[in-house]
């Protein structure tokens, strides 16, 4: 009986740990960002399946496109809303992108601003056609993306109708936006 | 004499040990396993459950913008935590315009057509009961500039295509669905917030409803 007892409070406790936090297979990780291709696909895992029915996410088809989340900058350094970050670089082939700052659970962060993100459609670029978002928590000139300084945040970059999806788990680094870490206050 | 019944409770001890420690083992894994699997079928706040407190039988509905909300920060812990709360949200990308269509096949299958303004992103995907999504899609599979699909079940495919003519090759995309329940999600990208609007048109005037035509 206390055999039952204990293997059932072990069991539920695996299970509240593993759907805790985002899809636990078929990551891939280019430079600071980390992507679940298959979680948009018609074979998704049991434990992928879980997680979302408990968060009550509606994810990407595999046609609609692509989610990347960044904790970190590329050194890998949790990002501090104290510190300014700079997103900048290429993004792989696709119609359209956006790029949105959340809390680590994946709500929109209360910013004074009601700027949650940019969509490559208003983003500002120089004369050769690129671009640099900063990530802060005051204004900044330019493209400027708020976070709440003190508390924490990712960084959701979205790739929507990308033929990256068919070749989702060999990108790299190089094909990804940069982050790098700024002045901190 | 006694040293030798020592050794033996020594050792009848740590069989008991391990035998306990196995049956825990298999006890908790089975239960994780068997939590895994049900969780989809049993969490009182997953997507279909949102949609189906937000959204109507049969008709396409606009789903509320994404706001941030201070206590959606959060998120639960503990027992209440392993079926979700609300406030465990993950968001969508508050730049799409959402829209939804929930369905039951059981009364008949289901037909959606839209008309699509070129360039914009429209995004279509195809939920099951389960949190599978068995199709999606892109404006960019679209024909003339329309979208059109027929949803059904797999027993209902005879009638659907009793009811095809000879001469000409059925003029929408046929898609059979794994559970009769689901929601098709309607998702289009308003590119500046000076958009919005003409983007909540796009998703508002898709048209879903039963293929009346088939019903019984």
């Amino acid at each position: 009986m206390i055999a039952v007892i204990l293997g059932v409070a072990l069991g539920l406790t695996v299970t509240l740990e593993t759907v805790s936090g985002g899809p636990e297979f078929g990551a891939v990780q280019a430079g600071a960002w980390t992507g679940w291709p298959k979680e948009g696909a018609a074979d998704v895992d049991p434990y992928t399946r879980a997680q979302r029915a408990r968060s009550g996410d509606t994810p990407l088809g595999l046609t609609e496109g692509l989610t990347f989340v960044a904790s970190a900058d590329d050194s890998g350094t949790r990002f501090d809303s104290r510190c300014d970050y700079i997103v900048r670089g290429a993004v792989p082939p696709t119609r359209f992108w956006t790029l949105i700052a959340t809390s680590p659970t994946g709500a929109l962060l209360d910013t004074s601003t009601r700027r949650y993100e940019f969509t490559s459609s208003e983003i500002i670029r120089d004369d050769k056609g690129a671009f640099a978002i900063a990530v802060a928590g005051t204004a900044r000139p330019g493209n400027w993306l708020p976070v709440v300084r003190g508390e924490p945040f990712r960084l959701v970059l979205r790739l929507y109708d990308t033929p990256a999806s068919a070749s989702a788990f060999t990108l790299d680094a190089s094909q990804m936006p940069s982050i790098r870490r700024g002045a901190c206050a | 004499m006694s040293a030798r019944n020592t050794a033996e409770t020594i050792s009848d001890r740590l069989t008991r040990l391990t035998l306990w420690a196995l049956a825990i083992a298999v006890i908790a894994g089975v239960t994780h396993l068997t939590s895994i699997l049900m969780m989809p079928g049993l969490a009182p706040h997953d997507a279909f459950s949102r949609m189906a407190a937000l959204a109507p039988l049969h008709r396409t509905t606009l789903l509320p913008a994404i706001e941030a909300t201070p206590a959606a920060a959060g998120g639960h812990k503990g027992l209440a935590g392993l079926l979700g709360l609300p406030s465990s949200e993950w968001v969508d990308d508050p730049a799409l315009i959402r829209g939804v269509c929930r369905f039951d096949l059981k009364q008949g299958p289901l037909r959606v057509r839209a008309s699509l303004t070129p360039e914009s992103l429209m995004l279509m995907s195809f939920h099951s009961r389960y949190g599978q999504i068995f199709y999606s899609m892109t404006d960019r599979s679209a024909t003339r500039g329309r979208l059109e699909v027929l949803l059904f079940l797999e027993q209902q495919r005879d009638d659907v295509e009793a009811n095809d003519s000879e001469d000409e090759l059925p003029q929408e995309l046929r898609i059979v669905s794994p559970t009769p329940l689901g929601f098709v999600l309607f998702r289009s990208l308003a590119e500046r917030p000076s958009d919005r609007i003409a983007a909540q048109r796009r998703v508002a005037a898709i048209n879903c409803g039963l293929n009346s035509a088939l019903t019984p």
